[in-house]
């Protein structure tokens, strides 16, 4: 028999883009538009079908850096549905919010709680005998431990700690407000409802620390479902936690090992195959699949000697099995030439000396960085955006232009050998 | 590595075609193939047995994939061998020689080396396009050294393409200042996406301006409202009150007038109408009681005057019907008499046929007459028995005759033929000669070839001298062997050549020593010089001298003999110490001489030991001299020795050996021309026992025996010839005698028939008689008469059925004429007895019109009974109204409060009075209430006396013009509003400027794509060309100074060298330089062929370069002479024979004019491609 029950959910991020997502020819088009908007819906068509007697947002409604106020009305709007359900909502500002223009002048609809975030505040809701505890960030890089602020227990009542947290650290994220478990496990909280890790995880069970993730992915480093956590307190007042996906659209990776395959097409169908067998996983809610291929193959020569055609290859596959489900964002070539080959590589001659130059560019930092000189025209013009992160594109870096080198030889190969290869 | 063998096992059009190039350790390899004759498929095959069968080979038209095979023998450089099979699929396909087990991929390793299929493909292949697009690339090229030289090396031969590919799809995507390319344009959509997104990002702080305007302008609005209402409440009130001012003053006036009219009876509005209608409906009840009284009297008489027949109408039924039955009495009386006429001409027509059959019956005793059926069919069943019995015997008599004479034929015929011969042995002989037939001529033939080459035999043998016999005595003589021979030539030479060895030796070794005796001579005449014997000499003496003066010093005497000696042998007389001095003195001076003349002492020593040394030498030399002549003259005699048993003296071994082998060829010859001529006379005796075996077999069947002129063949087709003769006689007989048999059986199967005919025939007779007695006929009527009599019978009998069938009728007839004539009698005795004695038919007429009548009078009757009801019923009914009407017009007068019914009219008047002034008063009342708003009429009307009457209308006015003011002013606030409205509806938290930044992350996944590929040509592209750059600079020397020899022999020395000039940008490029090395020719001035030359010159001297290091690979050629005339082609062909003595070269061509170019080159090999081997 349940008490009450309400959602926990945080990283809303609305109106972030799925990051450098090309919608070609039959890709899931219609699926990939305003995702965070549509999976933030699901979360409020959730409260209201579960009739939950709360909502918490433990901080990030929008991206720090986003100044168009539409997504801010577009907010209020979502919410005020909720107010006509009269469900509650009780909201800390996370550093994005803090950074954001839009939190400053932002009304919101009344039912509405935004905590205050010069000091910790305490929300009762008498009916349910529930308080919940909350601060809000002030600026952006909050270092202060803000969860040593929060006030005692309200005795009696069921109590809930609303932060926007990196806890101990948090892999990709970064260190704001940071305080321990312990600082936390000692204010003898029954729920402590975490923000801003976008990975959902448990950190601990009694009391409940959790982190509910973000609610939409937006890149393939947010891998998998993602969504909120429906919160059942029973009448012994413990929480029983259970996660609902609100995401509209599934980020995945795939890994393909090519060593067995002797050519490009047998790489397609292993592709296909992995992307149906991920789209089953996910139960057919719309993929976006990172494709990563390696292993030293046989195939290495043809899918590493024209890299775009073979990705164009496995997108066509991909819409002629699966329909418009899946779409691929990015292939990387990673095989490279079985062991054999690599032993029997010709030494001698014109293509020998190909052999060589390459052999000694790939090993040579000074070389690589001379060559990346010559693409400095193109380097000038490149966005900042294309070149940051740990897929960035940048060529006036040598590990980069080295990842390039390393798809030269078989396509300079194929050019140059095709009266070769075409026997 | 080179290819021993190429076996195409299963593949393409090929199944078990073998080429074998195992014969000729180098040599170039020239595979013809004629067009269509699978060139290009056994090029392809010669790769694939190397490196595999590609997965989606189209090689399998013939052979499915997984049966295709080639086989291949391969040889190392270090003369291993391996010898496999290559089947087509994913692994494992190396396979054992045999096919039978899998080979370990790395075996072909050590052979294949660090060649990969592509590039071994390419560079060990060269076909004719590779050669054009080579020469023509070197053009485009502008004769660029490095790209020359890395196309030629590699086999490349479209590197410049490659080249320009890389540069023009990096191009493509992206130029630093163009902007019509991806990369270019994905900036500009960047930068136009971000100016997009500023223009629709909407800022906070607009919207909360106009969310405050929207709010300021709605509270205004909202207070207006409030006064509007007020004012517009006191109008209406005042506008209300202006118009119910004249109702008020009516009301007054009404209410004054109605008290004349309060006693009144109300009465029902209706009542002055109903009082009308009822005085009106008494009158007509009064009228309509008089008139029907008066009907019912008159009815009452017709009734009276009516009569009705009761009996007639009771029997109504039956006289309809009798009336109707009276039709069909009359038509039976009429048809009777038509039938009786018809039975008696029947009756009179039986009489007659009965007459004719048995003139003693009547018709009535005609019935013992009739025959059963089955006597009938019996009868017709004999009849036509008897036409086919009849039939059947006339046919067989017929058949008897005609065989008869058949038969007298025939023997007839067998008496006439001769009788034939057996040939059996002659055919035997035939066959076996048959085959021999054919040879006669040729026997003949091989005679006098025979004699033909025996007689230049014969002459070569009486040419030469050494040897004098017949060919058959040479035939076994027994001469040495040429090995004998051999090993003389080598003994005697040998020994010659030791002899002259030993000999010059001599001399040599003579003059040296001439030469040191002169030399010893020429010291000596000098001056004698001494030697250490001297000095030793000396000294001794000395020693000799000094032991006397010692002696004599010490023992003081002195030997005089012995001094005297001594004296004299020093040649100096006087005393011991003289002489001693003298010897001192002598040994003295020969020290210091030999000291002083050490040189020409040791000359001398030297000269002295050779002159010994050479003594010995010519000492030993001399023994060796004889030796050796002592070995050639035992030589010449075992050689001669050697010949003793032929009676030959031989001159030299090795004219002997030219002579031997010319006898030799002759006895062979002649040996060849033996085993022929013994066969030719085997092969002649043959034909003659065969000829003599025929003559025996023609004579015993009687034919003449072969003749001297007849041949062979001419004997077995004339032996032939008597076979067939005979055979067909003997047929011919045998024929005839055969038909005679058939004709005899058939007589006799005909006689047979003709006896069972007879005897049914008897049988037939017996019967007809039996079935014939019911008819009264005898025996010898015919079945035709039977018949007759049979048809007679039933027409007899048919008859006189038909006549009793009509009889019946008649009888029928009078019984019902009667009947109805009974009927009517009795009914007319029953109702009508007045009729009497009338005819049946005028009887039924006058009781049917009697009945018509009584009818028609009781219908009437009815209709008058039922009238006088009515009349009564409208009677009655007149008289009740007269009487209501009445009740109710008292109640009336009671009701008005009046005496008598002439009152009622002005009680209705006054009634109706009243009423109008109440409805009016009230209708006024109503209006009032309704202007009053809520308000009493009391109330309402003293609010009204309140007001001033003559104000009223300005109050209202001006009220209206106030509210006009505030009318306006909130429309205006109406209009911002609204504004304000639209502008915040549009801040509606639409997606747009999200759109917009989905939009950039799809540009920029664009943009990487296209940045990577774009970077990935830009390296290719600088790689390609710093290798190319290295490659010429370690390469170029070499390779150039080989390519000079190879151009100049392919251009046949119209150019002398190619060199590396720098031209105006400076580059290294290719020149020409013609014989005599003054002019210089650029590639763009070389023609065509000379540039495909220069490719291959190039293409080889890289090749040759290659395998210096490497070990060697075929080298593969696809038929790349074909534009080449013949002189060049053959230079072509003599380069690439040079280039096969360092690696194997295969030269592919279905061109039989290169075949026939290649026949006068000594070194080349050639195979024909065929399908299966």
């Amino acid at each position: 028999m349940s008490l009450f029950n309400f959602i926990h959910a945080a990283d809303i991020h609305l109106d972030s883009p799925l990051h450098k997502l090309d919608a070609y020819e039959g890709s899931p088009k219609e699926e990939l538009r305003h995702a965070t908007r549509r999976a933030f819906e699901n979360l409020v068509n959730l409260a209201i079908d579960e009739d939950v007697d709360f909502l918490l947002i433990a901080g990030d409604l929008y991206d720090g850096d986003w100044k168009d106020y539409n997504t801010g009305l577009y907010l209020v709007s979502q919410l005020r549905k909720l107010r006509e359900a009269e469900i509650p909502v009780l909201i800390v500002a996370g550093n994005h919010d803090a950074a954001s223009k839009i939190t400053k002048t932002l009304r919101l609809p009344d039912g509405v709680t935004m905590f205050a975030s010069n000091k910790a505040e305490t929300t009762e809701l008498k009916r349910i005998g529930v308080a919940v505890h909350g601060r809000s960030f002030s600026s952006a890089a909050t270092t202060k431990n803000l969860a040593k602020t929060y006030p005692s227990p309200v005795p009696g009542c069921f109590n809930i700690g609303l932060l926007h947290t990196s806890l101990n650290g948090r892999e990709g994220h970064e260190p704001y407000a940071p305080c321990s478990l312990d600082d936390l496990q000692s204010k003898g909280y029954n729920y402590w409802a975490l923000g801003h890790a976008h990975q959902r995880e448990v950190v601990l069970e009694d009391p409940v620390v959790l982190f509910s993730g973000n609610t939409q992915g937006r890149h393939v480093r947010e891998c998998g479902p993602k969504g909120c956590v429906l919160v059942t307190v029973d009448d012994s007042g413990r929480p029983a936690t259970n996660f609902k996906p609100l995401d509209v659209v599934r980020w995945g990776k795939i890994e393909i090992d090519a060593s067995g395959a002797d050519g490009g097409y047998g790489v397609v169908d292993l592709v296909t195959e992995k992307l149906s067998q991920l789209l089953d996983e996910n139960g057919g809610l719309p993929l976006i699949a990172r494709v990563e291929i390696q292993g030293s193959s046989p195939a290495h020569a043809e899918l590493a000697g024209d890299v775009e055609h073979w990705a164009n290859e496995f997108r066509s596959a991909a819409i002629d099995v699966l329909g418009g489900d899946a779409c691929i964002e990015k292939v990387k070539i990673q095989t490279s030439y079985p062991p054999a080959t690599g032993a029997v590589r010709s030494k001698e001659g014109p293509v020998g000396e190909l052999n060589r130059c390459l052999d000694s560019l790939e090993s040579d930092p000074t070389e690589l960085l001379s060559l990346g000189k010559t693409l400095e025209e193109l380097a000038n013009k490149t966005p900042r955006e294309l070149k940051e992160g740990e897929d960035g594109v940048n060529p006036e870096d040598p590990h980069w232009v080295a990842e390039m080198i390393r798809h030269v030889r078989p396509m300079l190969l194929r050019r140059l050998l095709r009266k070769g290869a075409s026997q | 590595m080179k290819i021993l063998q190429l076996r195409l096992l299963a593949f393409g059009p090929f199944t078990d075609a073998t080429i074998d190039l195992n014969g000729g350790n180098e040599g170039l390899h020239l595979i013809y193939g004629p067009n269509e004759a699978g060139k290009s498929s056994a090029l392809r095959a010669l790769r694939q047995m190397l490196f595999g069968i590609p997965t989606r080979s189209t090689d399998n038209f013939r052979h499915p994939h997984q049966k295709m095979r080639i086989g291949g023998v391969l040889q190392h450089s270090d003369g291993s061998v391996i010898e496999f099979v290559r089947r087509k699929g994913r692994a494992n396909t190396l396979r054992s020689g045999d096919d039978k087990e899998v080979l370990d991929d790395g075996l072909l390793q050590k052979f294949l080396g660090t060649m990969e299929a592509e590039v071994f493909h390419t560079m060990f292949g060269i076909g004719h396009e590779d050669l054009v697009r080579g020469g023509q690339e070197i053009i485009r090229g502008g004769g660029n050294v490095g790209q020359a030289l890395f196309a030629a090396g590699s086999g490349i031969s479209d590197l410049r393409q490659v080249q320009a590919d890389l540069q023009k799809e990096a191009e493509e995507l992206f130029t630093p200042s163009a902007s019509k390319r991806a990369i270019n344009e994905a900036f500009a959509e960047l930068k136009r996406n971000q100016k997009e997104l500023k223009e629709v990002e909407l800022p906070g702080q607009e919207w909360e301006k106009h969310d405050r305007a929207l709010r300021k302008a709605s509270k205004r609005k909202a207070e207006i409202d409030e006064q509007l209402e007020r004012k517009a409440r006191e109008r209406n009130r005042l506008e209300r009150i202006h118009e119910a001012l004249p109702i008020i003053a009516r009301r007054k006036e009404l209410v004054r007038d109605f008290s004349g009219h309060v006693d009144a009876v109300i009465l029902p509005e209706d009542f002055g109408e109903r009082q009308r209608k009822l005085v009106t409906e008494l009158q007509i009840a009064q009228s309509s009681r008089d008139q029907a009284l008066q009907s019912i009297e008159e009815g009452r008489r017709d009734m009276e005057q009516l009569e009705v027949a009761e009996a007639v109408l009771e029997n109504g039924d039956f006289i309809e019907y009798l009336h109707q039955e009276l039709g069909s009495h009359r038509k039976a009386a009429r048809d009777r008499v038509q039938i009786a006429t018809r039975r008696d001409v029947l009756r009179g027509e039986a009489r007659e046929v009965l007459s004719r059959l048995r003139d003693d019956l009547t018709l009535e005793e005609a019935e013992r007459l009739k025959l059963k059926k089955t006597e009938t069919i019996r009868i017709q069943e004999l009849g036509s028995q008897y036409e086919r019995l009849v039939t059947r015997r006339e046919s067989a008599t017929e058949e008897i005759s005609k065989l008869t004479s058949g038969e007298a034929r025939l023997q007839k015929k067998l008496e006439l033929l001769a009788s034939p011969r057996p040939v059996d042995d002659l055919i035997a002989a035939v066959e076996r000669a048959q085959e021999y037939g054919a040879l006669e001529a040729h026997s003949r033939s091989e005679f006098s070839e025979i004699r033909n080459a025996e007689e230049p035999l014969k002459s070569a043998l009486s040419r030469q001298t050494l040897w004098s016999g017949t060919l058959e005595q040479l035939e076994h003589l027994s001469i040495p062997s040429l090995e004998t021979i051999d090993k003389f030539e080598k003994k005697l030479a040998d020994a010659e050549v030791d002899v002259s060895r030993v000999n010059s030796t001599l001399s040599d070794v003579e003059a040296e020593l001439l030469e040191i005796r002169g030399d010893i001579e020429s010291l000596r005449l000098k001056q004698e010089v001494p030697t250490e014997e001297d000095l030793d000499d000396a000294r001794q003496r000395r020693e000799d001298g000094w032991a006397l003066v010692r002696k004599a010093w010490e023992e003081g005497q002195e030997n005089s003999v012995a001094v005297t000696r001594f004296c004299e042998s020093v040649q100096a007389g006087g005393t011991l110490a003289d002489a001693y001095e003298k010897s001192v003195q002598r040994a003295d001076g020969i020290a210091d001489r030999l000291r002083r003349e050490a040189d020409r002492v040791a000359a001398k020593a030297k000269l002295l030991a050779d002159e010994q040394t050479r003594s010995a030498q010519l000492h030993r030399l001399g023994k060796q001299l004889e030796e050796a002549r002592g070995e050639l003259t035992q030589a010449n005699q075992e050689w001669m020795a050697a010949w003793n048993s032929s009676g030959i003296s031989p001159l030299s071994p090795r004219e002997m050996r030219a002579w031997c082998q010319d006898q030799r060829a002759i006895s062979e010859q002649m040996s060849k021309l033996t085993v022929r001529r013994a066969k030719a006379e085997s092969l002649k005796g043959e034909i003659q026992k065969h000829l003599s075996d025929l003559d025996q077999c023609l004579q015993a069947v009687s034919e003449p025996p072969s003749t001297e002129k007849e041949s062979l063949p001419d004997v077995i087709k004339r032996a032939q010839r008597v076979i067939k003769k005979h055979v067909e006689l003997k047929n011919k007989k045998e024929q005839l005698l055969f038909d005679k048999k058939a004709r005899e059986s058939e007589l006799q199967e005909a006689r047979v028939k003709a006896e069972s005919v007879e005897a049914a025939l008897t049988q037939w007779q017996r019967d007809w008689e039996e079935a014939l007695r019911p008819l009264g006929l005898g025996r010898d009527a015919v079945p035709a008469q039977a018949n007759a009599v049979i048809d007679e019978l039933k027409d007899l009998f048919d008859k006189v059925k038909e006549a009793e069938v009509i009889q019946k009728r008649i009888k029928g007839i009078d019984r019902d004429a009667e009947k109805f004539r009974h009927d009517l009698r009795e009914l007319a005795g029953r109702v009508a007895p007045d009729l009497g004695e009338l005819t049946p038919e005028q009887l039924a007429s006058e009781l049917n019109a009697r009945l018509k009548r009584a009818r028609s009078a009781k219908t009437k009757l009815e209709s008058l009974v039922k009238q006088e009801e009515k009349l009564i019923q409208k009677c009655d009914q007149a008289e009740k109204r007269f009487s209501e009407v009445k009740v109710e017009l008292d109640a009336m007068c009671k009701e008005a409060s009046c005496a008598g019914h002439n009152e009622l009219p002005e009680a209705e008047r006054r009634s109706s009075m009243r009423r109008k002034m109440e409805e009016e008063l009230k209708e006024l009342e109503k209006q009032l209430r309704k202007l009053g708003a809520g308000a009493t009429v009391e109330e309402f009307i003293s609010q009204a006396d309140e007001v001033d009457a003559d104000t009223i209308q300005i109050k209202i006015e001006r009220l209206g013009e106030e509210m006009e003011e505030l009318g306006q002013e909130r429309s205006d606030l109406d209009q911002t509003i609204g504004s304000e409205k639209t502008v915040l509806k549009g801040m509606d938290g639409r997606a747009s400027a999200a759109e917009l930044a989905e939009e950039r992350q799809q540009i920029l996944a664009r943009l990487e794509t296209d940045v990577e590929k774009y970077v990935r040509l830009r390296l290719a592209s600088a790689v390609l060309a710093r290798t190319i750059e290295q490659y010429r600079q370690k390469h170029q020397g070499p390779i150039l100074e080989r390519t000079n020899d190879l151009f100049s022999r392919l251009t046949l020395g119209s150019f002398e060298e190619i060199r590396a000039e720098y031209d105006e940008q400076g580059e290294a490029v290719l020149v020409g330089v013609r014989h005599g090395g003054k002019e210089l020719v650029g590639v763009d001035g070389m023609s065509d062929g000379t540039t495909d030359q220069l490719y291959l010159a190039l293409r080889l001297a890289s090749l040759e370069a290659y395998l210096e290091n490497n070990e060697p690979m075929p080298f593969v050629v696809d038929d790349i002479l074909i534009k080449f005339d013949n002189d060049r082609a053959n230079a072509a062909l003599e380069v690439l024979g040079r280039l096969s003595k360092k690696t194997q070269v295969i030269f592919f061509t279905h061109h039989n004019h290169l075949v026939e170019l290649a026949e006068s080159s000594a070194a080349v090999s050639k195979h024909s491609l065929a399908f299966a081997s």
